[in-house]
Order: C-alpha cells, then sequence, then structure tokens
C-alpha cells in the first residue's frame, strides 16, 4: 500500500482552512497529531494576530495608547517581519494601513460589513513605526496609530503551523497548509514529486488558470475579485498606503511564490496594488519570489522563474 | 595459388573480426525520450481553440488551489 495524503479541513482565520501530510499505511496515528497541531497552531496564531478578537494581542497592541505592551511571541514575530516585508516592498504592504482601511469601511470582520460609503482616514500617514523589545516579548506602536497583519498573518500562520506539523511528528515527510488560498509546502508528496498547486482563474470562477509545480516554499493570491464591500460592493479591501485609499491601479490577482508563506503574501498584498511595470520591476528586484499576474483585461503575466506546469491562459513573459 | 588463398583467408578473417566487434559494440537501444512539455488543443468556453502546455509531473489533480481570500480575523 503506497503513501497517500491525510487531510483535515477546518475553518479559521475567516476562511475555509485544510492542513495535509503524506502519510504512509501505518501512519495514520501520527498524522492525525501532525494535523491536529497544525489546526491548534493556526488558533493560537488568530488569538495572538487578529484585529477583530477584541482580547487578541494584536488588538490590546492596538488600544494601548503608545504604551509598550507584552504580546505573544507570535506577535512579535510577525510584527518584526511585516516591518521587513514593509521595507522590502518599499512601503507598498505596510502593516500601520488599518485606520483607511476602518475608515474605507473594513472596520469588522468581512461576514459583517455594512454597505455603507468609503471614508479618508483623516490624519493618516503610511509608515509609522512599530517598536519591538524581542527578548521582552514586548511591542509599541505611537498613539493614534493602528496594525493591521491582514496581508502576512494568514501565510505566517501557514508557516507555523507546517513547522507544528513537524515538530508533532518529527518522521514527517512532506505536508502542506493551506489558509484560504495562502499556502505554506515543505517535503515529499505521497506520488514523490513536487506539490501541484491549482491557481484559480479569476476570470473565470470555478477553473484554474494553470497548476504550479513546488517541492517547498510558500504561495498566496492577493486581489479584488473578492471580498468586495461598500455601495455595490465597489470597494475592496487592499489599501494603497500611498493614497490611504482602495488602490485603483493593479490586477484582478496575483499570485506569488516565494521561499515562505509570509513573504509570499506580503509581496502578494504588494503587487496587488502595482500596475503591470511596476509590478514586473518589483520581481524583477526581488529574486527569491516569482509571481503570476493576471489584469482585468489583456494577457496575465509571468513575472520572474514561476514553476508553472501548464496554462490555460496565454502568459506573457514580462520583459 | 597458396598465396592468393591466404591473402583470401586473411580477408574473410578480418571481415569476420570486423563484424564480430561491431556486433558486440553496437550501440544499446536508446532510451524512451525524458518526458518533455506537451501542447495540447482544447476548446474554450467560448468555443474557442487554446494551447495547454502540460510540462512533465503535471498529470494528475492538484494537492491544493490558490485563490485570493480576504485578511485575517
Amino acid at each position: 500500500m503506497s503513501a497517500r495524503l491525510e487531510r483535515a479541513a477546518f475553518h479559521a482565520v475567516g476562511t475555509s482552512c485544510a492542513a495535509a501530510v503524506t502519510a504512509g499505511p501505518h501512519d495514520a496515528r501520527r498524522a492525525r497529531a501532525a494535523l491536529a497541531a497544525a489546526q491548534a497552531e493556526v488558533a493560537l496564531c488568530e488569538g495572538a494576530l487578529s484585529r477583530f478578537d477584541p482580547a487578541s494581542d494584536l488588538s490590546r497592541l492596538n488600544a494601548a495608547g503608545g504604551e509598550w505592551t507584552a504580546v505573544d511571541r507570535r506577535l512579535v514575530e510577525a510584527l518584526r517581519l511585516a516591518g521587513r516585508a514593509r521595507e522590502d516592498t518599499g512601503g507598498r504592504f505596510d502593516p500601520t494601513v488599518l485606520p483607511a482601511l476602518v475608515a474605507a469601511g473594513y472596520d469588522r470582520s468581512f461576514e459583517q460589513l455594512a454597505e455603507r460609503p468609503a471614508r479618508r482616514a483623516s490624519g493618516w500617514r503610511a509608515g509609522a513605526p512599530i517598536e519591538l523589545d524581542e527578548p521582552a516579548g514586548r511591542a509599541r506602536i505611537e498613539p493614534g496609530t493602528a496594525v493591521d497583519l491582514g496581508g502576512i498573518g494568514k501565510g505566517y500562520a501557514a508557516s507555523r503551523a507546517l513547522g507544528a506539523m513537524r515538530e508533532a511528528w518529527p518522521m514527517l515527510t512532506g505536508g502542506l497548509v493551506d489558509l484560504g488560498g495562502d499556502l505554506a509546502l515543505w517535503g515529499e508528496t505521497p506520488e514523490g514529486g513536487p506539490w501541484r498547486i491549482a491557481v484559480a482563474d479569476p476570470r473565470r470562477p470555478g477553473t484554474n488558470a494553470g497548476v504550479l509545480l513546488i517541492r517547498s516554499g510558500g504561495v498566496a493570491t492577493s486581489g479584488r475579485n473578492v471580498r468586495r464591500f461598500g455601495p455595490g460592493g465597489s470597494l475592496h479591501h487592499l489599501i494603497d498606503p500611498a493614497t490611504g485609499e482602495p488602490a485603483q491601479p493593479g490586477p484582478l490577482t496575483v499570485t506569488v511564490v516565494a521561499p515562505d508563506a509570509a513573504t509570499a503574501e506580503a509581496h502578494a498584498t504588494a503587487l496587488a496594488i502595482s500596475p503591470p511595470a511596476a509590478a514586473a520591476e518589483h520581481v524583477a528586484a526581488h529574486a527569491a519570489i516569482s509571481a503570476l499576474y493576471i489584469p482585468h483585461e489583456g494577457d496575465p503575466m509571468q513575472l520572474g522563474a514561476l514553476p508553472l506546469a501548464w496554462t490555460r491562459i496565454v502568459v506573457r513573459a514580462a520583459a | 595459388m597458396q598465396r592468393i588463398w591466404t591473402v583470401v583467408l586473411a580477408v574473410w578473417a578480418m571481415l569476420a573480426i570486423v563484424a564480430v566487434l561491431a556486433w558486440s559494440h553496437r550501440p544499446a537501444a536508446s532510451p524512451l525520450p525524458a518526458a518533455a512539455a506537451q501542447t495540447l488543443v482544447v476548446k474554450g468556453a467560448n468555443g474557442k481553440q487554446q494551447l495547454v502546455v502540460v510540462q512533465p509531473g503535471a498529470v494528475g489533480a492538484p494537492h491544493a488551489t490558490t485563490s485570493a481570500s480576504g485578511v485575517v480575523r
């Protein structure tokens, strides 16, 4: 009897999630333990990083009025990664974009959003500092500032959950964690080859635009084809830090492949508010990432060394 | 006359040796061609034909799908 993929589906971080491990015929108990560890780690990450849970560490930090706040080490680490991603993306990913996001109307979990017009956050500015005291497990942000980890949190949690599976089952040979389409992948598939990751086609819902072949790393997709809100669904959750308003230019969706899921998600967030030329320039400047950029109209672009196995659409490689 | 026969036998012997060597050193059967990308023609929903380039290893159902979703909550 050959290896198979043991899978567990669950709901977390406001979306559908799954974890899966490559397991042999006698590994059922170890596989269940690993999958449970992944789910538990995602719950811990959500408890630390969610801005919709008033008791979360992030909510406490946002409400601390500029005071140093003791927070879970996951939040400290996620804030450090977010700060680095802000530098790497030239500010196109900015975790301090929350006041603008709330002003735009995205002030509660997506399922509870009301139909109301967007506003612009008064006095908000991009790039607010985030101070970390990692040895003491503390963080501080300026009064009036607020942090949202929506552009990196799922990827971070997916990577953590994958690590938790490997810790729970040291002999694990391969696994993946999927948090609403943001993926962390590692090791062998049951078939022995790379992981086959379908890219959903935003232009033809229910179909795939292509398949990526990935041995290890992270994949994330960001876009404005879902999670629209406001009058007539006219708004989306992608705020341009340069303007503080929902971004105007940018693709319908962009999928990024990176060495880890948090990096993939942060760069996908940045590319999702980038016009094609800027996106191509961005990927060219970051050798570790590649992307599939699907605009509203016209040819999709393959940016960087994308491990695209097949595509149903015409893909134009960026110059 | 004997000299002629000697030459003929020598030639035949040399040809036999060459034949044996050629047979024993014949090239091995060429391996199966390495898996290569294939281009398939499929009919799209709008009736137009599309080209689908399939790389080796892409066969089989995907293990997961990436798509846009929302923010951490």
